[in-house]
């Protein structure tokens, strides 16, 4: 009988447990913005399967509504990286004169970007595309990060600057015409593999 | 009188053991000795502590409730043990983590992660939908017969005293992956296929790592990958990568043949044919 009851009572306490607020770890993520347009879409994937295969780290492409918007979301740390282009920067994001020399425009924009942003331009991709340059200014294409989010991932800039004039502008047109629908990821991943990258 | 009462409790005890709900728990800790048992569904991070123990029975299925808090795309489910886990299921009756939506996918929970714990067994488990099917860290475990599907990483380690043996990895975007740190991991008839990439090598890696007598092959991208920091050379004697011939095994290898600053993935004495991962046990003494 007195056993009956202890396996009754063992039986019965088995399965309890005491739950307790406990602190969840968490990880990095990467995220990159972009905007809705092919070539966008194109580079921030290309962006983002590239260090997330390189380096196994989760990596988020997010929509931005416009140039403008990508800028703030990086400067609140709402985004790691977007790709900019050196004539909207310098002209409608920090409201400086017109540059036509395409080397003195990105120096220009890559040094205020650095001192007064703490954002890192990187190497461009090698390609200006004319649709992006407001009126007096060229418009180079180049990944700008958080200076913040460098120092998280010290390989990140090397890693970032292998796609370093990587594509000229007949490249990326080709690239853009072969992006249908939502398949951006898969065209950049085709370029990064055909180039040995991934 | 004894008996009389046996024939009220048994249909009792039985009742009660079939229709026993679900052992529901949200973030919560184990500072003592649990046992688990039947459904157990997690809202959030379950911690061992150091002084806890956890022992999960055959049969157990832990199930990871749609969570992510920080919107980051990961789910934030996770058991973290820091104390003891003997998780042994068997061949009829395995283990089960898994996720709680509707429509499951790779990282709907964050992980079963292993952290300077004391104890550490895994025995016919199966881990699935998690970011990584189990992460074991600076401490010794082991991890065998067990099943580790459509995960982002499968089996990922580092700084550990590890043996793998006798398990699957399958379709995971890493089966496994892992940062040597000075390890003593043995991996051994495993068989690793249908991943994006079959081993993950992302860096520190001094070639201590013993990984031979598994199947590698028939993963999407490369069956070895160096990571970015992964400068010296790796080596995987006596496995089985899909195929004897040394140019098709060297295809499925991404390293300095692709990247100078990588270090090269080294295959000597490649098997002709696959391993059957569940003898692992019987060929323990063969290994080195």
């Amino acid at each position: 009988m007195k056993i009956l009851k202890l396996v009754l009572l063992a039986f019965l306490l088995a399965p309890l447990t005491l739950p307790v607020p406990a602190v969840a770890c968490v990880g990095k993520t990467i995220v990159v913005g972009a905007l809705d347009t092919p070539q966008q879409q194109l580079l921030a994937n290309m962006l983002a399967v590239l260090i997330g295969e390189r380096t196994g780290t989760t990596v988020k492409v997010v929509p931005a509504a416009t140039h403008e918007a990508a800028h703030q979301a990086l400067l609140k740390a709402e985004l790691d990286m977007y790709v900019g282009y050196t004539g909207v920067a310098q002209v409608k994001l920090l409201g400086a004169p017109p540059l036509a020399d395409q080397a003195a425009l990105y120096k220009a924009v890559k040094d205020r970007f650095n001192q007064e942003l703490n954002l890192v331009w990187l190497e461009p991709f090698g390609f200006a595309d004319p649709r992006l340059a407001p009126s007096g200014t060229v418009a180079e294409a180049a990944p700008v990060v958080r200076k913040d989010t460098l120092k998280k991932f010290p390989a990140l800039a090397r890693l970032i600057n292998k796609l370093g004039g990587t594509i000229s502008l007949e490249t990326m047109q080709k690239l853009e015409a072969g992006v249908k629908g939502d398949n951006a990821k898969d065209v950049a991943r085709k370029f990064l593999k055909e180039n040995r990258l991934i | 009188m004894r008996s009389a009462l046996f024939l009220i409790l048994i249909p009792l005890l039985t009742a009660c053991a079939v229709a026993r709900p679900p052992l529901e728990l949200a973030d919560a800790v184990i500072s003592d000795r649990q046992v688990w048992s039947g459904e157990v569904r997690i809202r959030g991070v379950v911690t061992v502590k150091k002084d806890g123990h956890l022992t999960i029975l055959p049969g157990t299925r832990v199930v990871f409730e749609p969570l992510d808090r920080d919107k980051d795309g990961i789910g934030d489910g996770e058991l973290l043990v820091e104390g003891g886990l003997v998780a042994r299921g068997t061949a009829e009756a395995p283990i089960v983590f898994t996720s709680g939506a509707a429509q499951p996918k790779a990282a709907d929970w964050k992980y079963l992660y292993l952290d300077f714990a004391r104890e550490g067994e895994l025995a016919h488990l199966v881990s699935e939908y998690a970011y990584s099917g189990v992460q074991i860290h600076f401490c010794k475990a082991t991890v065998t017969d067990s099943e580790f599907r459509y995960n982002v990483d499968g089996l990922r380690f580092s700084t550990v005293n590890l043996l793998a043996a006798g398990n699957r990895m399958h379709h995971n975007t890493h089966g496994v992956r892992f940062e040597e740190r000075r390890s003593q991991a043995h991996l051994h008839h495993n068989d690793i296929r249908d991943n994006d990439i079959g081993v993950f090598v992302v860096t520190r890696s001094d070639d201590a790592a013993r990984i031979e007598f598994n199947n590698i092959a028939g993963n999407r991208q490369y069956n070895v990958k160096m990571g970015l920091e992964q400068p010296g050379d790796v080596t995987l004697p006596r496995n089985w990568w899909g195929s004897a011939d040394p140019e098709i095994v060297v295809r499925g290898f991404f390293d300095d043949r692709q990247d100078p600053a990588l270090g090269r993935v080294l295959a000597p004495q490649a098997l002709s044919g696959p391993v059957a991962p569940a003898d692992w046990l019987k060929h323990q003494g063969d290994v080195r």
